[in-house]
Formats: C-alpha cells, sequence, structure tokens
C-alpha cells in the first residue's frame, strides 16, 4: 500500500502549550484511520494541521506524494467533516453540496447533476431545497459527508461528527460512514474521544496522549497487546482494572498487595514490583480455586451481560451469565493466565 | 383591591402594566408631537393662531408652498447627497475598520473600544473640532493636501459653494462611523468560525469567502445599520449650525436644517412642518423595505 497522508516529525506549539511533540504518521491509501485519545490529546489539532487549518510550527507533510507544508487549505484538496457540520445555513441543501464545485467553475447542470447523485447516495434526495435549519441532526450529518464527498477529494477529515445525535443514530451512522468509505475507496481520518467508535469502524488506530502517539496498530492488537498502562487503561470498555502486586519467588505468579494471586503464563523476575492489569470481561467468577476475591457492591444488569463493581469501587468485572451475586457478597475470582498483563510501576511500560 | 393586589403578586396583568407604561410615554412625547406635526402641515399657521389646536384648513397648499419655494430643488439635492455620501461613507468605511479588528492581533478590541470615543462626543463639539480642521486659511487637512501636493492653493471647504455640502458629509462620517463599526463588528463576530474553515476546504479564496459567507450571512445587520444609519443622517442637525449653517447660499442646507430654519428662524411653522412630513415619509418608506426584506431571514 502506498502512504496517501505522510506526516514527519510535526511539532506544534501555542505560545507556550506544546501541543504536538514530534508526532510521526503515515497514512496508507484507502484505509481508515482513527485518531483516538482523551481531551486535549492533539488529536483535532493534528487533524486541523492535515487540513491547514493550523500552521505547523516544524515538520513536514505530504498528501499523496505532494509537499503540503505551509500550502493553504483551498489547494489541499482534502475535504472535512466538521463537528458541528459547518453547513452554509443560507445555502439550500443543494447549494450546500454544490459549492465547491460552483467555485471551482463547474457549469451549473453538471454541478445539479453531480448533487442528484450524492443526493442518492447520502439519502438526501427528498431534501435538496431545504434550508439546513428544517433538517434533523442526522439529516445535517448526511450533507456534511455528502457536501466532502461530491469533491472526490485526496482524504476524507472527521472530526467527530458523531457526537451530537443521539446513541441509536450514532450507531447506524458509524455504519454508514464505513460502508462510504469503502464503497468510495477514500481515504478516512477520523478523530473520536470514544474507543468504541474507533476500535469499530478503523482499520488503524492512532492513541494519543499530551500531543505524543502512544501507540498506533490494528484495533484487536492495541486491545490484546497494549504497550502501556494509559492505552490499556483507554482501549476496551470497561476499562481494564489494575492491581498492584509483586512477582513471586517461583517467577510465574503475582501476589497481590490487596490479597491473593494470578497466575502467569511466562517467567519474570522474581520480587520485581508490577502493576497487573485484568479486563473485567476477562474474569470467571469461581468457588475453590479462585485466584483472589472482592466485596461486591454494586451490581447492574443489562440483560445480556452483568456488571459487578466492587465495594471500594475500583474494580469492576463483566458476566455474560445472569448471576445471583449481590450487594456484600464475597465472591472468588479466577483468570486465564494468557490474559494478565503487566506493567512496570514507574513508567507504566507493559512488560 | 385585595383582588388587584394579588393579581399584581401573581404577575398576572403585571405585564400589561409595564407595556402600558411604555405605550403612554411613547404615545405623549412621540405619537402626540408627530400626529400634530401632520396636522399642523395642513393648516393656515401665523403668530395669531400659534396657541389653537383648530387653525384653518389649507389642504395641501403648504406643500404646495414648500415645493414652490427658490431652495427646495436644491435642498432636496443636498439632503440625497448628504445622505448618500455619509451613509456610504460610514458604511463602507464601517465595515473595512470591523473587517480588519476581526482579525486578530494585539490589542484589537482595546483598540476598536477607542473608537467609541467618537460616538460618544455631542455633535456640536465634533463640528467645532472639524470645523477647525477644514478651516480654509490655517486648518490642518489643508496643510496636509498641501504637503503631499495633492492641491495647490486653500480650499476654503466650508465657505466654498462646491464643497460646503462635503465639509458636513466627511465630518458626518466620522461622528457615524464607530456606530456603523461596531454595529458591523457584532454581526461578524455572529458568523460561526467553522463555516469559514469549510469554505476554505471546499476551495474558496478570501474574496469568495467574503462575498459568499460574510455578505449573505450579515445581511440583516446590514438591513439594519443601514436604516438606521438613514434615520441618524436625516436627523443630524448639530453639524450644520457648528460648521456652514447651511450655507453658502444655502449650498450645504438640507431637509432637516431648513425644516428648524423655516420654524424657528423665519416663524413659518406650516412649512417647517410641512418640511419634517416629507421627511418622515421618506423614513417610513425606507423603514418598510427593510422591515420587508428581513421578513424572509435565513438564519440556520
Amino acid at each position: 500500500m502506498t502512504a496517501q497522508i505522510e506526516l514527519i516529525d510535526i511539532d506544534k506549539h501555542y505560545g507556550n502549550f506544546h501541543a504536538l511533540k514530534n508526532v510521526s504518521l503515515t497514512i496508507d491509501k484507502g484505509s481508515f484511520v482513527a485518531l483516538v485519545g482523551p481531551s486535549g490529546c492533539g488529536k483535532s489539532t493534528l487533524l486541523r494541521s492535515i487540513a491547514g487549518l493550523e500552521t505547523i510550527t516544524s515538520g513536514r507533510m505530504t498528501i499523496a506524494g505532494k509537499e503540503m507544508t505551509g500550502v493553504p487549505p483551498r489547494h489541499r484538496d482534502i475535504a472535512m467533516v466538521f463537528q458541528s457540520y459547518a453547513l452554509y445555513p443560507h445555502m439550500t441543501v443543494e447549494e450546500n453540496l454544490t459549492y465547491s464545485l460552483r467555485l471551482h467553475g463547474v457549469s451549473k447542470a453538471d454541478a445539479r447533476k453531480k448533487a442528484a447523485e450524492v443526493a442518492a447516495t447520502t439519502g438526501l434526495s427528498e431534501l435538496l431545497s431545504r434550508y439546513p435549519r428544517q433538517l434533523s441532526g442526522g439529516q445535517r450529518q448526511r450533507v456534511a459527508m455528502g457536501r466532502a464527498i461530491i469533491r472526490n477529494p485526496k482524504a476524507f477529515l472527521f472530526d467527530e461528527p458523531l457526537s451530537n445525535l443521539d446513541a441509536a443514530l450514532r450507531v447506524q451512522m458509524r455504519k454508514e460512514i464505513r460502508a462510504l468509505h469503502d464503497r468510495l475507496g477514500a481515504t478516512s481520518v477520523y478523530v473520536t474521544h470514544d474507543q468504541i467508535e474507533a476500535m469499530t469502524m478503523a482499520d488503524w488506530v492512532v492513541v494519543m496522549r499530551a500531543g505524543i502517539i502512544e501507540q498506533q496498530g490494528r484495533p484487536l492488537d492495541l486491545y490484546d497487546k497494549p504497550v502501556n498502562r494509559f492505552v490499556a487503561g483507554f482501549i476496551g470498555s470497561p476499562a481494564m482494572n489494575f492491581l498492584p502486586g509483586r512477582i513471586a519467588d517461583s517467577g510465574n505468579s503475582v501476589v497481590l498487595d490487596g490479597g491473593g494471586s494470578l497466575p502467569l503464563a511466562r517467567n519474570v523476575e522474581p520480587g520485581r514490583t508490577v502493576i497487573a492489569g485484568v479486563r473485567p470481561e476477562h474474569l470467571q467468577v469461581r468457588g475453590d480455586d479462585a485466584n483472589f476475591h472482592l466485596e461486591v457492591g454494586v451490581v447492574e444488569s443489562t440483560g445480556s451481560a452483568t456488571y459487578l463493581t466492587s465495594r471500594d469501587g475500583n474494580f469492576q468485572l463483566v458476566q455474560s451469565e445472569r448471576t445471583q451475586l449481590a450487594s456484600g457478597d464475597r465472591v472468588g475470582l479466577g483468570i486465564d493466565p494468557t490474559r494478565v498483563h503487566l506493567f512496570d510501576p514507574e513508567t507504566g511500560i507493559a512488560l | 383591591m385585595t383582588r388587584f393586589l394579588n393579581a399584581l403578586r401573581d404577575g398576572v396583568g403585571f405585564d400589561i402594566l409595564l407595556v402600558g407604561a411604555a405605550l403612554l410615554f411613547l404615545l405623549a412625547l412621540a405619537g402626540a408631537p408627530l400626529v400634530y406635526n401632520v396636522l399642523m402641515s395642513f393648516q393656515q399657521v401665523d403668530m395669531f393662531t400659534l396657541g389653537v389646536l383648530f387653525r384653518p384648513f389649507v389642504g395641501f397648499d403648504n406643500y404646495v408652498a414648500v415645493v414652490q419655494q427658490p431652495e427646495f430643488w436644491m435642498v432636496t439635492r443636498n439632503t440625497l447627497v448628504f445622505v448618500f455620501g455619509s451613509m456610504t461613507g460610514q458604511f463602507v468605511l464601517g465595515f473595512a475598520l470591523a473587517l480588519f479588528f476581526a482579525q486578530d492581533f494585539p490589542g484589537a478590541s482595546t483598540i476598536r473600544g477607542l473608537f467609541l470615543v467618537s460616538w460618544v462626543m455631542p455633535g456640536l463639539v465634533v463640528g467645532a473640532i472639524w470645523s477647525w480642521i477644514l478651516a480654509g486659511d490655517f486648518g490642518v487637512l489643508n496643510v496636509i493636501l498641501k504637503s503631499l501636493g495633492i492641491i495647490q492653493n486653500n480650499v476654503f471647504w466650508k465657505s466654498d459653494p462646491n464643497f460646503s455640502i462635503w465639509a458636513v458629509i466627511i465630518a458626518n462620517i466620522w461622528l457615524g462611523l464607530a456606530f456603523n463599526m461596531l454595529l458591523l463588528s457584532v454581526g461578524l463576530a455572529a458568523i460561526p468560525r467553522d463555516l469559514y474553515e469549510a469554505a476554505e476546504l471546499d476551495g474558496a479564496n478570501a474574496f469568495q469567502r467574503f462575498w459568499t459567507i460574510t455578505l449573505p450571512m450579515m445581511r440583516s445587520t446590514i438591513g439594519a445599520v443601514l436604516s438606521l444609519g438613514l434615520i441618524g443622517t436625516l436627523q443630524q442637525f448639530d453639524l450644520f449650525p457648528a460648521l456652514t449653517e447651511g450655507g453658502p447660499a444655502n449650498t450645504s442646507n438640507v431637509a432637516g436644517f431648513w425644516s428648524w430654519q423655516l420654524s424657528f428662524q423665519l416663524y413659518d411653522f406650516a412649512k417647517g412642518a410641512t418640511v419634517s412630513v416629507m421627511m418622515f415619509l421618506l423614513v417610513l418608506f425606507a423603514s418598510v423595505i427593510y422591515v420587508r426584506s428581513t421578513r424572509h431571514e435565513v438564519r440556520g
């Protein structure tokens, strides 16, 4: 695969604030890349830098092989879908869709034809003469996407496009955006703070924090092999549980500070202090051969799964079966040794 | 009585009381004089009938007489020149300044705030200052223009019939500039930034963004600024006594000042009232156009 967007050593300062720290990223042609991270991690700044809406302090970038550092947004041939949609309120849906075509001198008849095609793919055919204020949130979202795809740009940039929609619509639009991406064979960069969106939509997930890329890879690789405690805690819902402990003398188990122990599938330097990470969905309720015990606090049942939170609030587990457990019960838990993650207590790096 | 107090406490009828007070005030201090003025324009008014309400009715005689005044067409032409000259200058310069201060640079909002000074100053004071600046023999404007080589000899701005109306227009542009700029700044600030970003990504250059985003989004603001500008310009009075007193030979006289001259210098109250009614019709016409143009306002 060839690189469609290449970012090399990008730095961005806002006054004293260092928003992007030496970020390098290659985005393959035809891929769907999600930039994900908590608020203020620099993911939106990175996206806006690709669009040219932010000027980078240092570094280089190319789009489709062409040098783009310092090129103004209108010459980058990139389309963006904004969180607010940024539809032109004084134009009809059709005028919104054809705005870029009209700017580029496409004839009125051709623009109309193109708008009709795009409206058909995005389900807007009936709405072409409406104004944005007459549309629902989901329809506005579609206009924003239509405005992007009508230009057939080098890349699509999405800046948290689903955050203004209600939950049901969000799930539906997730699939629609992904389907559209596949049909157009487009290159997409998608910014979100929602790791579920990132995991479900993207081929490649980039986890950012405080202006640096913590880890990038295929979604399931991030889930299975997080390189540090931050990524481990960020990817997966509910979040991974972290338990401080020490490697036993035998080297193949962790003695937990809170009592009990976790088996390991490999040998680690004995006596070393570690943070053990276990995902809520990987724990099983066991009787005699439990690895450790905890007191149940809150029990939440959704029908398909049961979420248990410990009495001290620090520990969560998910059970796919229904359970008779109630608040105050003491429960024994076990785990498959291959599912235990270990992190260095100081650096947070995976061991 | 208790019921009334209870109603007041519950807020029932309190809204009507508030609206009523404002309406009463408006009727007494704006409505009644307006009606009286219109009435007077259809009456024969002289020093003997000044104190009575029902004077001899003369139909449109006053209107005919005003139009037949030798200075009528000159005053009409001057009024149009004054209104269009002032409004164009105020609007174009005000818009340019509003766009300039909408840019992000240190001190932008502070300097913009300083422009309020021109708006706060009384018209007579502004007139006095411009009277010095525009003075033919010692005015600073002539000095600047001469040193730049634009003019060779002093221009007597206030007393040259070719320039006298422009002397008042220049002062009036300065006086109304800040008001235009502030209203337009508010309109500009209300346009979401991401519209410009979307347009930029769609391929619009700065000129196209102004033409396709800024102007259409500013439509109602521009309508309000122009309507208020028209009203304010027609009402402008202070600058005339301070600068030219309508002279020389009515070459800088406009309807508003003429109406005052007729009423309070020549004591021809009927003609003064007639001129002001004519002006009122003009403003009414412009207001109706403005209201109609914003009725189908498109806002997202």
